[in-house]
């Protein structure tokens, strides 16, 4: 009997250090959505710490320096609420220009409903349009003509916006700048045509 | 003397611009209770509601919340937490980047965005007594006080 009591405090005991010894605040690297892991640094009383292995924490508290693993089940109970608000990722999309205007190439013409299922994803989406141009012909001109390609797009996902969610003007937000040739994609001389760079950048946050 | 004016106007501009506080973000995702406070007005929080430089987030013992930020970091916090956005500078061409942050409790997600890209070591917050500097993508926080 006293044997099976004794069985049963070292699997407490065990169970205890498993589950509760975790510090009160600390820090845990995971794994970046690209499937790669970044570093955290870490400073307090106790010094500098860089965490760089994923799934590995740190305490906050000052009164540990060593890492220590954490368990995706210690993940969930501190973190499962916080990972379950988690916004949808940022997304960009990059459609193409046939040369001195504001038309669409054929491939990227049939991208629209894509950008148009992307915007569906984001809950109040904050949209950012950049135009770009090629170097042919004037640096003016194409700023006015890279302002002219990221209008027309931003003009396409106001209607979506507005037509299918039924936003209000003062709702949407869409951020439209023009680059004109100053951003390539391609580095070129000036007054060469090149397909890459004239391009709108879409990005639905 | 008109360029004098013209700077002049400029000034003005931008610091009118500065004092209405450019907005840095959006609340994305809010389930129960959930508020802004924007400069010591308690704002409850809705998908739309816009952030600024200097609001505090904060969400209540059954609350949680997800917000996007304009250089695309993406932050989400659990119940019972607060967070204030100290220091938010987003100006990728003029070079000038930071974020700073101060978690006084509760649990966070941070999955960084392009300041933390372009410049690791100007992606920090502040806990009661440690800093974190972000040098990566994901990573998660928790605060006890």
């Amino acid at each position: 009997m006293i044997r099976y009591f004794q069985l049963w405090l070292v699997v407490v005991t065990a169970w205890m250090i498993v589950t509760g010894c975790s510090p009160k605040s600390y820090v845990v690297l995971m794994d970046s959505p690209d499937g790669t892991t970044g570093k955290v640094a870490v400073s307090s009383a106790q010094g500098n710490v860089l965490l760089a292995k994923s799934r590995t924490g740190i305490d906050l508290d000052g009164s540990s320096d060593v890492p220590f693993s954490v368990d995706e089940s210690q993940i969930q109970k501190d973190f499962g609420e916080a990972m379950a608000a988690r916004p949808p990722l940022p997304t960009s999309l990059m459609l193409y220009y046939k040369q001195g205007g504001t038309e669409l190439t054929e491939s990227s013409r049939v991208l629209i409903p894509a950008l148009l299922k992307m915007l569906r994803m984001h809950p109040a989406p904050d949209i950012s349009v950049i135009g770009h141009t090629d170097t042919m012909g004037e640096d003016d001109f194409n700023e006015r003509v890279g302002l002219e390609r990221a209008q027309s797009v931003a003009d396409i996902i106001r209607g979506e916006l507005k037509k299918e969610r039924k936003m209000k003007e003062e709702d949407i937000h869409i951020t439209v700048v023009s680059h004109g040739e100053r951003n390539l994609l391609i580095a070129t001389p000036d007054n060469t045509p090149e397909p890459k760079n004239r391009r709108v950048e879409i990005t639905v946050r | 003397m008109k360029r004098f004016i013209l700077s002049g106007i400029l000034v003005f501009v931008a610091a009118s611009v500065a004092w209405a506080g450019e907005t840095i973000g959006f609340v994305k995702t809010v389930s129960g209770e959930a508020s802004i406070i924007d400069s010591g007005k308690t704002i409850s929080a809705r998908v739309g509601l816009p952030i600024r430089m200097g609001n505090i987030l904060r969400t209540g013992p059954k609350g949680s919340m997800g917000v996007t930020f304009k250089d695309n970091t993406v932050m989400s916090f659990g119940p019972d937490t607060e967070l204030t956005v100290d220091e938010y500078v987003y100006a990728p061409g003029a070079g000038k980047l930071s974020f700073g942050a101060s978690m006084s409790r509760g649990s966070l997600q941070v999955i960084s965005g392009v300041i933390a890209k372009l410049k690791p070591q100007a992606v920090n917050i502040k806990t009661p007594s440690a800093m974190i500097g972000c040098r990566g993508t994901h990573f998660l926080v928790k605060v006890v006080p």
